[in-house]
């Protein structure tokens, strides 16, 4: 992810929203958060507290005509993609920044690529530090990268001349590979972008694009991470026999 | 199974070249991260291998419980590909093993036979520098979590690698007359039974004879999948997945367990 553009303006009915917020008074004022108690109360156990929930929302056109038929990679698909996601976390950036959160965590990512656009809405809770924390690892951001490139359809010939063959199909392995590979290596810059050291939690999604069979697309995205102050620290967990009643792993009525 | 070509595709190369500056990617979560470190292990990436495979025709036989060889070779050669290229992509990354894999088969709109065999997972590295690469001196493979592989190691063992073993398996049809003679009655289908048996020893056994080539002791995490993937109904696949495991010389005290009540949900 290269550099940011600038995000329009926020509506006004956001803005009005945010500016209550700011109002003096706001020490006392309740916040919001779509955290759990036993999330809330973690978050207070290392001196940060939750200020408001907040999201970021965008939606990118790609021109008509890109899916149907062409070869490499779908570069229009691709830069939608990056233009949604950095739009969306913008804005998220933008309204955390205004009630007062120095981060935003617990954000949920709901992402869809449709034909004619890309559509991204991060929702997630802006948190700000209320003590000393002591930090082994800190997060620093999401990452992520898309690409979508073009398997290359058989020639009848070879449709025929492999029809009773175990054979590997080696121009669609190319394009999944070439597909992920552009992914992932973008993933990657976006985490060195940001100063990080390391991605934890990468989720992928993959697989054909719904409304162009000959069309395939992977999408990664993880969390980027670095060393703290104190740098890294043990956890030393112990081993426990949980008493809690097992849960029911065999159902006779399952059988049928 | 396959003589393993070392043909990872050229985008393959600068991927791998951030890694090997110190970047680390994973799909591990954070607790995950958290327990592989404690026990000298730091991951140094997120790998793969795939391969888009088209399994060939073969023919069977209405009324015969029979192995279908080509399809059964055809799982094989796939899955074998798939794990290959990403066991490659750990070793150009000095990795001494690869944790979470995970093996999937997807279908696509590409062709009735064609799909695609992926294997993904975390490559690690133990920050001593002593090699944990198995017997073959491959990383190795395993798809316990985190969580299990913090266990394991806890208790002194060290996994050798993902073993496999796969049969697909022609069940026959029972004849009108079978049918009608137990209609109404309790009775055991014995030619059903038995062809279930055999497909599934002649899997366990495959599994088996893997593990014993990587000189393991033992095979924990052992799955049993019965998929009939696209064949129709009589034609179904049984995989064994385990991870084949060997004790350590050490003595190892395992501090005893605390029993607790966990007031979650």
């Amino acid at each position: 992810m290269s550099a940011t553009p600038e995000a329009p303006d926020l509506k006004a009915v956001v803005r009005r929203a945010l500016a209550a917020l700011e109002a003096p008074g706001t020490e006392s004022a309740p916040t919001t958060s779509d955290l759990s108690i036993d999330e809330e109360l973690a978050l207070h156990s290392i001196g940060w507290e939750p200020v408001e929930l907040v999201s970021g929302v965008s939606l990118v056109s790609i021109p008509v005509g890109w899916w149907n038929w062409g070869q490499g990679e779908i570069t229009a698909a691709a830069e939608a993609h990056r233009h949604a996601f950095a739009n969306a976390i913008t804005r998220l950036h933008r309204e955390a920044a205004r009630a007062g959160g120095h981060g935003v965590v617990g954000v949920r990512i709901e992402r869809a690529v449709h034909p004619t656009h890309v559509e991204v809405a991060l929702v997630g809770s802006a948190v700000r530090p209320v003590g000393a924390s002591l930090a082994g690892w800190e997060t620093v951001g999401l990452c992520v990268g898309a690409s979508f490139v073009f398997a290359p359809r058989r020639s009848v010939g070879a449709v025929l001349g492999q029809q009773t063959q175990n054979v590997e199909l080696t121009n669609f392995t190319e394009a999944m590979y070439a597909a992920r590979e552009t992914a992932m290596t973008r993933m990657q810059d976006g985490a060195l972008a940001l100063g990080g050291t390391g991605v934890v939690g990468v989720t992928v999604e993959e697989g054909p694009m719904g409304f162009a069979s000959h069309a395939v697309g992977f999408v990664a995205i993880g969390t980027v991470v670095r060393p703290g102050p104190t740098g890294h620290q043990r956890v030393a967990p112990i081993t426990v026999v949980s008493l809690d009643d097992a849960a029911v792993s065999f159902d006779a009525r399952t059988l049928e | 199974m396959s003589d393993a070509p070392n043909d990872l595709p050229e985008a393959t190369g600068h991927r791998l070249e951030e890694l090997e500056k110190g970047l680390f990617t994973s799909d591990l979560s954070v607790n995950e991260f958290l327990l592989i470190k404690e026990i000298g292990f730091h991951p140094v990436g997120f790998v793969m291998g795939s391969s888009i495979y088209h399994t060939g025709i073969q023919t069977r036989k209405w009324s015969q419980s029979q192995e279908l060889t080509k399809l059964t070779e055809a799982m094989y050669n796939a899955r074998e590909l798939a794990m290959t290229r990403m066991e490659e992509e750990a070793a150009e990354l000095g990795a001494d093993g690869v944790v979470g894999v995970r093996l999937d088969v997807n279908y696509y709109e590409w062709g009735k036979d064609a799909a695609e065999f992926i294997a993904v997972g975390t490559a690690v590295k133990a920050e001593d520098g002593v090699s944990r690469r198995n017997a073959l001196g491959k990383p190795f493979t395993s798809d316990l979590s985190g969580q299990d592989f913090w266990t394991l190691h806890s208790t002194g063992y060290a996994p050798q690698g993902l073993v496999m073993g796969t049969c697909v398996y022609h069940i026959a049809h029972r004849g009108l007359g079978q049918t009608l003679s137990t209609t109404g009655q309790n009775v055991e289908l014995p030619n059903f039974t038995q062809a279930l048996y055999e497909a599934r020893e002649l899997a366990m056994t495959r599994m088996q004879d893997e593990a014993t080539r990587l000189g393991a002791s033992g095979i924990v995490g052992v799955r049993l999948e019965e998929k009939s993937h696209q064949w129709g109904s009589h034609t179904i696949e049984f995989l064994a997945l385990g991870t084949a495991v060997t004790k350590g010389a050490d003595p190892v005290d395992l501090a005893t367990p605390v029993t607790i009540i966990s007031l979650d949900h």
